[in-house]
C-alpha cells in the first residue's frame, strides 16, 4: 500500500473508532439518569387527566403559570400530615397566580372521596391510573413535590413532608421567575 | 426397565472400570523400568490394555447417560451431580479423542484420576431426579450444558497435560530462587488436588457411618403490618460441625472423638444457615487435605512433585507442551459455542436478554477471554513450554471456579438445583 | 533514502523483507543467523517501520501490538471479575443504594462508592471493550494485507539456504533422473491431498491455505457483535420492562403504545408421586402460561381519565420459553403471584338474638355499593379500607393502596334499632378480625349481630397477577451473525492447518523444506509418510530441525 494511501485509512479508521468509542463511552456517562425528570429540566407532560369531579386537566393548560405538583396517598402518613399546609399557602398565594395540582397515587374512588371528607380543600386533586404518571416522574418515595417556574422548567424536587415554612420558601422562588 | 438402577449400576461400572484403567497405565508407565522388560513393548501392550479398560469405561459412563436420560424424560444435565458426571464423562471423551492422535500413556496417566475426581466430586451431591421447572425445558438446554462440558473437557485434558510437563521439567535439585519458587508452587497445585480428594474421602467417610448434627436458627423480623415474624431454618450437617452457622442452636448433634459442641461460630456476615454448613465443610476439608497430604509427605519424605518427577523421565517435552495446547486449541471454539453461543441463544429465549452480566455469565466469559489470551501468547515463541503450562493450570481452575465457586459462593439466575 | 534489496536472484524486495519475496533466500538480519527461519507472513515487511514514526503511527503501532491485545484482554477479565464480587445494581428491580453498606460493611460501601456496582456498564469497563475492538481491527488490517501478499504469489523452486533453515527439513541423495523423482514425490503428495503446483525439478505442495483466514475472520466476527451490542444504545433499539398483569385486565405497556391484557393465568406444579423425597410438599412449578393478547391504543394513550381505544393485533399463549412476539416487541412469561386476594364476597346478616340469617348480599371488595337491603336492615356504606391499620395517632387509616387487609364500616338502620343507626365494623379476613378486635370495636352490637360468610362457595377471589418482562432488541440479529461468523473463523483457524511442502532436486540432491503454522508434529508425520510412500527412508523425528524456545 502506498504511503499515502496508507495514512489516509490509518486516519479514516482512527476517526471511525474515536466516534464509535466515544458514543459508546458517552452513553454509560449520560444515560441511565436521563428518565428522571432534573431540575432545569421539563416535567414530563400529561394530558387529559381527571380530578375528582371529572374535569379534564392537562398540564400545558398551566403554561406560564407557576406550579406546585404534590404526589400524595391516603396511605401516606407525611402526604397527609402536609395538606393542610398546602392548602393554608395555597390560600395565600392562590390569588398571585398558584395552581396546585395533587395527584394522588392510583387509589380509588370510594378510598379518596372517603378521606377528602375529613379535610377541606380548595386545589385540584387529580387522579392517577395504574401507576403511570407515578412511572414518568420517576418517583421513589413519597410525598414527593415539583415546584415548576413560569417558564416551564422544573425549579426544585422535594422528597418528604413540608410543613408551611419549607413550601412558603419555594412558593415564593416559583412566583419570582 | 428401571432405567434409573441400571443408570445407577452403570455408573458404578464405569467408576470401577476408570479406576482400573488408571492402575494399568500406571503400570504402563512405571513397569518400563521393571527388570526383564523391553521398554517400547512393555509400554505399548499395557497401554493398549489400559486403553480398553479406559474405552469400556466410557462406553458404560455413555449407558448411564442415556439410561438416566431414559429414566428421568429429560437430558440430566440440570444440577450439580449431572453436571459433573456429564464434565467426567466429556473428559474422557476428550481424553480418548487425544489419545488417539498421540499415543501417550502417560495423558492416561493424569487425566483418568481427573476424571475419577470429578465424578467422585459429583457422587457428593443429591443424586435424584429432580423434575425440570419450566425455565429448563429447552433444547437448547442440552445443547448448551454439553457444548460447555465438553470444551471444559478439552481445557481439563489441557490440564492434565500442562501439570505434566511441569512435573517433567521442573528440576528438584535446582536450589536458585527461581526454582524454588516454582517448585513451591507446583506442589501447591498438588496440594489442591490432594485437598479436594480429602474433601471427597471425608464425606463419603461420614456419609457412610450416617453421622448428622442439626442446627435452628431463628430469626425476629417485624414485618411491614408490625406483626413480630420468627423465621426458622434448620440445616443439617453431614459432617461434625467445627463450625456451626451463625445465631444458632444445636437440636442434635452426634458426639465425634469426644467433640460434643461445635468449636465455633461462623461470623456474623456469613448470614444464613448455609453459608455455615458450607464453611464447615470448606474447613473439614482443608483439614482432612492437609493431613492426607502430611501423611502422604511423611512416606515419601520429599515433594511429592519430586516423587512423580522422575516417573515423567525421557518423556519429551515439547510433545507434552503440544499437546495441552492442541487440547486447548480444539476445546475453544467447541467452548464458545456451547459455553458462549448456545448460552447466549437460550438466555435470550427464557429470560429475553442474551447477555445479563449475571456471575456465571460473566465467569463464562473470565473463562473465555482467559484461554484468548493464552491462545494469543502462544504466537510468541517465548510463551511456549513452562508458562504455557503454568497458563493451562490457572485456566482450569478458573473453569472449575465457574463450576463451583460461582454456584456456591455466588448467587444468581444461574444456579443448579440439588446443591449440597 | 533508498536502500538496496535486491536479492541475488534478481528480484527487487520492499525494505525490511526478510526472505526474499522470490526465491527465500534469506535477507539482512536474517542471512546473518543460521537458527530456523522466521516464517512470520512468509518474512514480507509487514508495515513500515519508520525511524521517526509520527504521532499516527504510534497510535496504530499500539493498537497492532499482539502485546498490547493480551493486556487489554488481561485487564478486561480482571475488570470484569470485580463486578461479580457483590449483585449488580441491575438484579434490583427497585435499587437502594444504601444495600451494600447495610449487608456487606465496610467493604460493601467502598464497593458502592467505586461504582463497581455497576462495573458492566462503567465508563473504563466499556473503554476496554473500545479498545480491544480497536486492537481488533488495526491488528487485523495490518497482517493480513501483506499476508494476502505474501501468499498469492509464491515462487516454487525457492533458495536452498530457505528450504535448510525450515522447521521440518529434509535432504537425501537419489538414484534416477530428477524428473521422474519429482513426479513421484508430487504423487504422493498429491495423495495426501496437497494442490501441487510442479516445475520440472521443484514442486510447492500447499493444503488447506484457507485455514490461516481462520483468525482474521474471527476477528470481523467480533467486531459485528461489538457494533451490534453498541447499536443497543440507539434509542428506540433497545427496551426492557417489567409489567404485572391480572387476570382479566389489560395494562399499559411504559413507552409504548401498546396495552397487553391477561384472559387467563395459570400454574401447573409436579404432583408429589414426581418429586423425589426431598422435594415432596414443595410446590414446584412445573409449567405456568399466560393467555394474552396484545392491543394497538389508537386514542387516548396514557391518559389517566379517558377509555383507552384499542385495537387487538396478537393473541398468544406466553410460557416461559416462548414469548408473544410482535414486531419487534416480545413479552417474556417472567414470574407470577398466586397469592390470594378477596374480589367479591357474598356473606349474610346474622340476627344472633333471633338466629335468624339475612341475605347472602353481595359486597364488593374494590367497589362496594353505598348500601345494602338485607332483611329488614339497611346497611349504609360509611367508608371502606383497603389495608386496614391503626396509625400512630390512633385513628384508622390505610397502609397501602393494596387490599391486603380490607375492613368495611356500616351503618345499620332496621327494626329494632335507633333511627340514626347503629355503627358495625366488619373485617372479612377471620386473621384480619381477630387481629383488630372486630368484635371488641363493635361492643354491644357485637353481641346482637354478626356479618359472615358461610361458604367458601360465597367467596370470589381476585385471578392471579402474571409478571411479563417486555423487551425489544433490534440488535439481536446482528449479535447472533458476528457470534457466528466469529465462531466459523475459529473452527477454520483452529481445526485445519497450513502446511506447506518445498521441494528441489538438484543433480540428484534432492532439498525439502516443510512449514505449518501450527501442529508440528502432525505435518513431520505426514511428509515423513509421503517420503516412504515414495520409496525414501524417513522418520518423522529426523525431520525435525529445532526451532522451539527452552
Amino acid at each position: 500500500m502506498k504511503g499515502r494511501e496508507r495514512k489516509i485509512t490509518q486516519i479514516v479508521i482512527l476517526i471511525g473508532i474515536l466516534l464509535l468509542g466515544g458514543y459508546a463511552v458517552g452513553t454509560t456517562l449520560f444515560a441511565s439518569d436521563d428518565e428522571k425528570p432534573k431540575i432545569g429540566g421539563r416535567p414530563p407532560a400529561f394530558d387529559n387527566v381527571a380530578d375528582i369531579e371529572g374535569n379534564l386537566h392537562s398540564l400545558d393548560d398551566y403554561k406560564g403559570k407557576p406550579v406546585m405538583i404534590n404526589f400524595w396517598g391516603t396511605f401516606c402518613p407525611p402526604c397527609v400530615a402536609e395538606m393542610p399546609a398546602i392548602e393554608r399557602q395555597y390560600q395565600k398565594y392562590k390569588d398571585q397566580g398558584l395552581v396546585v395540582l395533587a395527584i394522588n397515587l392510583s387509589e380509588d374512588d370510594i378510598t379518596i372521596r372517603d378521606f377528602l371528607k375529613r379535610f377541606d380543600l380548595s386545589y385540584s386533586i387529580l387522579r392517577d391510573k395504574n401507576r403511570m404518571i407515578e412511572r414518568r416522574y420517576a418517583l421513589r418515595s413519597y410525598p414527593t413535590t415539583f415546584f415548576i417556574g413560569r417558564d416551564g422548567r422544573i425549579m426544585d424536587i422535594d422528597v418528604g413532608g413540608m410543613d408551611d415554612e419549607e413550601i412558603e420558601q419555594y412558593i415564593l422562588r416559583l412566583l419570582e421567575t | 426397565m428401571n432405567w434409573l438402577s441400571i443408570s445407577s449400576g452403570a455408573f458404578l461400572a464405569a467408576f470401577a472400570l476408570y479406576c482400573t484403567g488408571f492402575l494399568l497405565y500406571v503400570i504402563a508407565v512405571i513397569g518400563r523400568k521393571w527388570k526383564n522388560r523391553e521398554p517400547a513393548a512393555h509400554t505399548r501392550k499395557w497401554s493398549g490394555i489400559a486403553f480398553v479398560f479406559s474405552s469400556l469405561g466410557l462406553a458404560a459412563h455413555l449407558v448411564f447417560f442415556f439410561t438416566r436420560w431414559a429414566g428421568a424424560g429429560h437430558i440430566p444435565t440440570s444440577n450439580m451431580y449431572e453436571f459433573l458426571t456429564l464434565l467426567g464423562m466429556m473428559i474422557m471423551i476428550a481424553f480418548t479423542i487425544l489419545y488417539a492422535i498421540y499415543r501417550s500413556p502417560l495423558l492416561g496417566m493424569f487425566a483418568l484420576p481427573l476424571t475419577i475426581l470429578i465424578i467422585a466430586y459429583a457422587a457428593v451431591f443429591p443424586q435424584e431426579v429432580q423434575p425440570l421447572v419450566p425455565s429448563l425445558q429447552s433444547n437448547w438446554l442440552r445443547l448448551h450444558v454439553t457444548g460447555a462440558a465438553l470444551g471444559e473437557a478439552f481445557f481439563a485434558v489441557g490440564f492434565a497435560a500442562g501439570l505434566m510437563y511441569l512435573l517433567r521439567v521442573t528440576d528438584y535439585n535446582d536450589r536458585s530462587a527461581s526454582a524454588r519458587r516454582s517448585q513451591f508452587w507446583l506442589e501447591f497445585s498438588l496440594y489442591v488436588l490432594i485437598v479436594v480428594a480429602g474433601f471427597i474421602i471425608t464425606v463419603f467417610a461420614f456419609r457412610g457411618a450416617g453421622y448428622e448434627a442439626t442446627f435452628l436458627q431463628e430469626e425476629l423480623s417485624i414485618d411491614a403490618r408490625g406483626n413480630e415474624v420468627l423465621t426458622s431454618q434448620t440445616v443439617e450437617y453431614q459432617l461434625p460441625p467445627i463450625v456451626k452457622p451463625h445465631n444458632s442452636e444445636v437440636v442434635a448433634m452426634q458426639p465425634f472423638l469426644g467433640l460434643d459442641r461445635p468449636l465455633f461460630t461462623a461470623p456474623d456476615w456469613m448470614n444464613g444457615v448455609n453459608a455455615g454448613r458450607k464453611f464447615n465443610t470448606v474447613i473439614w476439608s482443608v483439614l482432612s487435605g492437609t493431613i492426607l497430604y502430611g501423611l502422604l509427605r511423611l512416606l515419601a519424605r520429599k515433594p511429592l512433585g519430586a516423587v512423580i518427577h522422575p516417573l515423567l523421565d525421557g518423556i519429551d517435552p515439547d510433545d507434552l507442551d503440544e499437546i495441552s495446547y492442541r487440547a486447548i486449541a480444539i476445546g475453544f471454539p467447541i467452548f464458545t459455542l456451547g459455553g458462549l453461543i448456545f448460552a447466549m441463544i437460550w438466555a435470550e429465549q427464557a429470560w429475553g436478554r442474551f447477555w445479563g452480566w449475571d456471575p456465571k455469565e460473566v465467569w463464562a466469559l473470565i473463562t473465555w477471554l482467559f484461554y484468548s489470551a493464552y491462545l494469543h501468547l502462544r504466537l510468541s515463541r517465548g510463551w511456549h513450554g513452562l508458562k504455557s503450562s503454568w497458563l493451562s493450570v490457572i485456566g482450569f481452575l478458573i473453569v472449575m471456579f465457574t463450576l463451583i465457586g460461582v454456584n456456591l459462593i455466588i448467587a444468581g439466575l444461574h444456579s443448579y438445583a440439588g446443591v449440597s | 533514502m533508498f536502500e538496496n534489496t535486491k536479492c541475488e536472484c534478481g528480484h527487487q524486495n520492499p525494505p525490511d523483507t526478510t526472505l526474499c519475496e522470490s526465491c527465500g533466500k534469506p535477507l539482512g538480519e536474517e542471512a546473518l543467523s543460521d537458527r530456523p527461519l522466521e516464517m512470520r507472513y512468509d518474512g514480507v515487511a509487514r508495515r513500515s517501520q519508520k525511524k521517526n514514526p509520527n504521532p499516527i503511527d504510534r497510535i496504530w503501532n499500539f493498537f497492532s501490538s499482539v502485546k498490547v491485545a493480551v493486556v487489554l484482554i488481561v485487564v478486561t477479565l480482571v475488570g470484569a471479575t470485580l463486578g461479580t464480587i457483590y449483585p449488580q445494581k441491575n438484579t434490583f428491580i427497585t435499587f437502594d443504594p444504601s444495600y451494600y453498606e447495610e449487608t456487606y460493611g465496610l467493604p460493601g460501601k467502598i464497593y458502592y462508592m467505586l461504582g463497581l456496582h455497576r462495573t458492566y456498564e462503567s465508563w473504563w469497563f466499556i473503554t476496554l471493550l473500545v479498545m480491544i475492538g480497536a486492537s481488533l481491527v488495526i491488528c487485523s488490517l495490518d497482517r493480513v494485507l501483506p499476508l494476502y501478499r505474501a501468499l498469492s504469489k509464491q515462487q516454487v523452486r525457492k533458495h536452498l539456504q530457505f528450504l535448510t533453515r525450515q522447521r521440518v527439513t529434509y535432504a537425501a541423495d537419489l538414484q534416477g533422473g530428477d524428473e521422474e523423482w519429482t513426479a513421484r514425490l508430487a504423487e504422493q503428495l498429491r495423495k495426501k491431498r496437497y494442490r501441487v503446483t510442479a516445475e520440472k525439478t521443484a514442486l510447492l505442495a500447499e493444503k488447506n491455505r484457507f485455514s490461516r483466514w481462520g483468525p482474521y475472520i474471527n476477528h470481523i466476527g467480533l467486531i459485528v457483535f461489538l457494533l451490534a451490542v453498541l447499536a443497543r444504545a440507539i434509542p428506540g433499539w433497545q427496551m426492557d420492562q417489567y409489567v404485572g398483569v391480572r387476570e382479566g385486565e389489560a395494562v399499559p405497556i411504559p413507552e409504548t403504545n401498546y396495552y397487553v391484557k391477561n384472559l387467563d393465568f395459570e400454574v401447573e406444579y409436579y404432583p408429589d408421586e414426581e418429586l423425589p423425597e426431598r422435594l415432596k410438599g414443595t410446590l414446584r412449578p412445573k409449567r405456568f402460561m399466560t393467555k394474552a393478547e396484545l392491543y394497538v391504543c389508537e386514542a387516548n394513550c396514557g391518559s389517566t381519565a379517558l377509555e383507552p381505544v384499542l385495537r387487538k393485533v396478537k393473541a398468544h399463549d406466553i410460557l416461559v420459553n416462548d414469548p408473544l412476539e410482535y414486531k419487534g416487541l416480545k413479552l417474556y412469561q417472567f414470574d407470577y403471584d398466586t397469592t390470594p386476594r378477596l374480589k367479591t364476597i357474598h356473606p349474610v346478616l346474622v340476627d344472633l338474638e333471633s338466629g335468624a340469617s339475612y341475605g347472602p348480599f353481595e359486597l364488593s371488595i374494590l367497589e362496594p355499593a353505598p348500601e345494602y337491603e338485607v332483611g329488614p336492615y339497611r346497611l349504609k356504606l360509611i367508608t371502606r379500607f383497603l389495608d386496614f391499620t391503626v396509625n400512630a395517632s390512633g385513628e384508622p387509616a390505610n397502609l397501602s393502596n393494596q387490599p391486603n387487609a380490607p375492613a368495611f364500616l356500616f351503618l345499620i338502620q332496621g327494626p329494632d334499632l335507633p333511627a340514626e343507626g347503629e355503627t358495625f365494623f366488619y373485617f372479612p379476613i377471620p386473621t384480619d378480625r381477630e387481629r383488630f378486635g372486630q368484635d371488641l370495636i363493635n361492643g354491644a352490637m357485637a353481641e346482637r349481630f354478626d356479618i359472615r360468610v358461610t361458604d367458601m362457595a360465597n367467596v370470589e377471589f381476585a385471578g392471579d397477577v402474571s409478571y411479563l418482562n417486555v423487551r425489544v432488541d433490534r440488535a439481536l440479529p446482528y449479535v447472533f451473525v458476528g457470534a457466528f461468523i466469529s465462531l466459523i473463523g475459529l473452527v477454520m483457524g483452529f481445526y485445519w492447518q497450513h502446511r506447506r511442502v518445498w521441494l528441489r532436486i538438484d543433480g540428484g540432491r534432492l532439498t525439502l523444506g516443510a512449514h505449518t503454522n501450527k501442529n508440528w508434529y502432525g505435518l513431520r508425520s505426514e511428509v515423513a509418510a509421503a517420503l516412504r510412500a515414495a520409496g525414501l527412508e524417513a522418520d518423522p523425528k529426523s525431520l525435525d530441525n529445532g526451532g522451539r524456545n527452552k
